[in-house]
């Protein structure tokens, strides 16, 4: 195998080596990579290429050993059209983009996703288990049902192994605590007074509410979030389809991650977002 | 040492422009890349109704040659949408040119006087994606005449085999600037999943590979046109060095597209700068003027 950077080349082909369901509509792969290339970080996102179909962008939830896991969850025609796909089926891949989460230490990481969000959450859990003690790694899964929740049987099984908090909640009380992970998320921050760090990935409205909470207690000192939840066309910046305003900065090369101070100066932040044609809707 | 040209009666405070297409959806994007130190602004291409433009992939890189397959297919907003960030923009005082394409003279007519009330510095017709002749240049460039005092670049493709027919027609007409040149055709077929890459499956190139192609075609221009219409060069222009080729071929100013996708474009921009300032240094010359068409002495 060749060692090269993957960053920014046309799609590089991958066979699918491992394919399951998720959980309801959504399936995780791992793709086998036809070169070394170096790491991904945390939060960094891939363009998925199926062939003669669409191309969009994938959270990384895993990579190890020439091998890549990423979860697709079914919203379109594009989506469908990967989660047709077999053990033995090539897509492509174009990759890695965009900022990493940027974890400090010493401090309590709050990872809050719903949805496909749970994906880039999923790698930046492995990353700080590495490095930081577990007790202070608090995961915050919500999901509308209980077979709607992404990675449940791998985060509970790191709650029995290791000491890492895992709070879950379901809109229907199907399962965990019954309502929003925000709930849960809040009482930590009453409770908790030492210094936290808050990470979100998943539908930007529901960040904004976890930004907006996050900004009430003076003791969550960052928070980190990933606004790759848009249209996103070239992937290395350069088309400004993912263009957030008025700052101009591209979610996909000075993002996806944002910090807290960016994220106060996008006032496009779960307002508004660009579509493929490049006029704004609310989100 | 002075780094401004003149196109016409445009002064810009350098011949650094954004070329269409490129970080040009947005009011906020093209400013930035102002803020950057470019002289101007050129939008992505604006038509008369809103487009979604080709499935993805639309662009992506081809490192070894250093260039960009892309075919958006003109997705854009349309320009009554487009005119909200055009008035954010315009509100800064930033000189900008619209990039603008239609099918047809009526189309194209439509945009302009909606436009026209705007404080912009000119308009460019894309003539990259339609079948077009002189005659129907002709057309185009004529109604926007008709309807605008404002200038009017044209942006010349190297796929027409008759450029020089093309420009006279421009030119005859009233435009203000050639600008030269656009993509060129191509496309990428992977051989394991034997599909082409692009959405469309056809597109274009830009990038480093674009560049003696866009100095030869600016060279033959301005051989044949000479003083008489400033050329702004367009093609593989990544570093102070290939500002100067294009200059030496006759432009006026250049434009730049590939080179700022990247993560820190305002380096890019620097980086551009440096190496013109840094020729000029080298060869004495106080300012551009003095290089422009200099092959050719």
């Amino acid at each position: 195998m060749k060692k090269g950077i993957m960053n920014n080349t046309r799609p590089l082909i991958c066979k699918i080596v491992d394919k399951w369901e998720e959980c309801d509509d959504t399936f995780g792969f791992v793709l086998e990579l036809p070169i070394k290339i170096q790491k991904a970080k945390p939060g960094q996102f891939i363009m998925l290429w199926i062939p003669g179909v669409d191309e969009y962008p994938v959270g990384i939830a895993g990579i190890k050993n020439g091998f890549i896991e990423i979860g697709v969850a079914k919203m379109g025609v594009g989506t469908s059209a990967m989660i047709d796909k077999q053990k033995g089926d090539f897509v492509g891949i174009r990759g890695f983009f965009g900022k990493p989460f940027k974890p400090p230490k010493n401090v309590n990481h709050l990872l809050i996703g719903g949805g496909f969000g749970m994906t880039p959450l999923k790698l930046l859990t492995s990353s700080l288990i590495n490095f930081e003690e577990m007790q202070r790694v608090h995961i915050f899964e919500g999901a509308r049902s209980k077979n709607k929740l992404m990675y449940l049987e791998w985060l509970e099984n790191l709650e029995n192994q290791e000491e890492i908090f895992f709070h879950v909640s379901t809109d229907d009380g199907s399962y965990g605590y019954k309502g929003f992970p925000t709930v849960d998320l809040e009482k930590f921050l009453q409770n908790n007074k030492t210094p936290s760090v808050i990470y979100a990935a998943g539908p930007e409205r529901m960040m904004k509410v976890i930004f907006d909470l996050g900004k009430k207690y003076s003791n969550v000192i960052d928070m980190q979030m990933s606004l790759a939840d848009r249209y996103i066309r070239c992937g290395f910046g350069l088309c400004a389809g993912c263009v957030v305003d008025p700052t101009g900065w591209r979610i996909c090369t000075d993002g996806p991650i944002f910090n807290t101070e960016q994220l106060e100066q996008i006032t496009d932040f779960g307002n508004f977002r660009r579509t493929e044609t490049g006029a704004k809707e609310k989100i | 040492m002075s780094l401004e040209t003149n196109l016409g009666d445009i002064k810009l405070k350098n011949p650094l422009i954004l070329a269409s297409g490129i970080l040009g959806a947005s009011y906020s994007s093209l400013q930035r890349m102002y803020d950057a130190g470019m002289g101007a602004v050129v939008t992505k291409s604006i038509g008369k109704n809103p487009r979604s433009g080709s499935p993805n992939p639309t662009i992506f890189a081809l490192v070894e040659i250093k260039s960009i397959v892309s075919s958006v297919g003109l997705a854009n907003p349309g320009y009554k949408t487009f005119k909200e960030d055009l008035v954010k923009l315009t509100e800064k005082q930033t000189p900008a040119i619209v990039s603008i394409f239609g099918e047809t003279k009526e189309d194209i007519g439509e945009i302009i006087e909606g436009l026209n009330d705007l404080p912009l510095l000119a308009f460019e017709l894309n003539l990259g994606y339609s079948k077009e002749n002189p005659k129907t240049v002709q057309e185009k460039v004529g109604i926007i005449k008709q309807i605008t005092n404002k200038p009017l670049w044209v942006k010349l493709t190297p796929d027409e085999c008759n450029v020089i027919k093309i420009a006279e027609a421009a030119v005859n007409c009233g435009c203000n600037a050639l600008v030269a040149i656009n993509k060129v055709k191509a496309m990428v077929i992977d051989i394991k999943t034997k599909q082409p890459v692009l959405g469309a499956k056809k597109g274009g190139i830009s990038g480093s590979v674009l560049k003696p192609i866009g100095v030869r075609c600016v060279y033959d221009l301005y051989e044949h046109f000479g003083d008489k219409i400033p050329i702004i060069g367009v093609g593989g222009i990544s570093k102070g060095e290939d500002v100067i080729e294009y200059l030496l071929a006759g432009a006026s100013a250049v434009q730049i597209g590939s080179a700022v996708g990247v993560a820190y474009p305002e380096n890019m921009v620097r980086f551009i700068q440096m190496g013109i300032r840094k020729y000029l240094r080298e060869q004495n010359i106080e300012n551009l003027d003095e290089i422009i068409g200099g092959a050719f002495k």
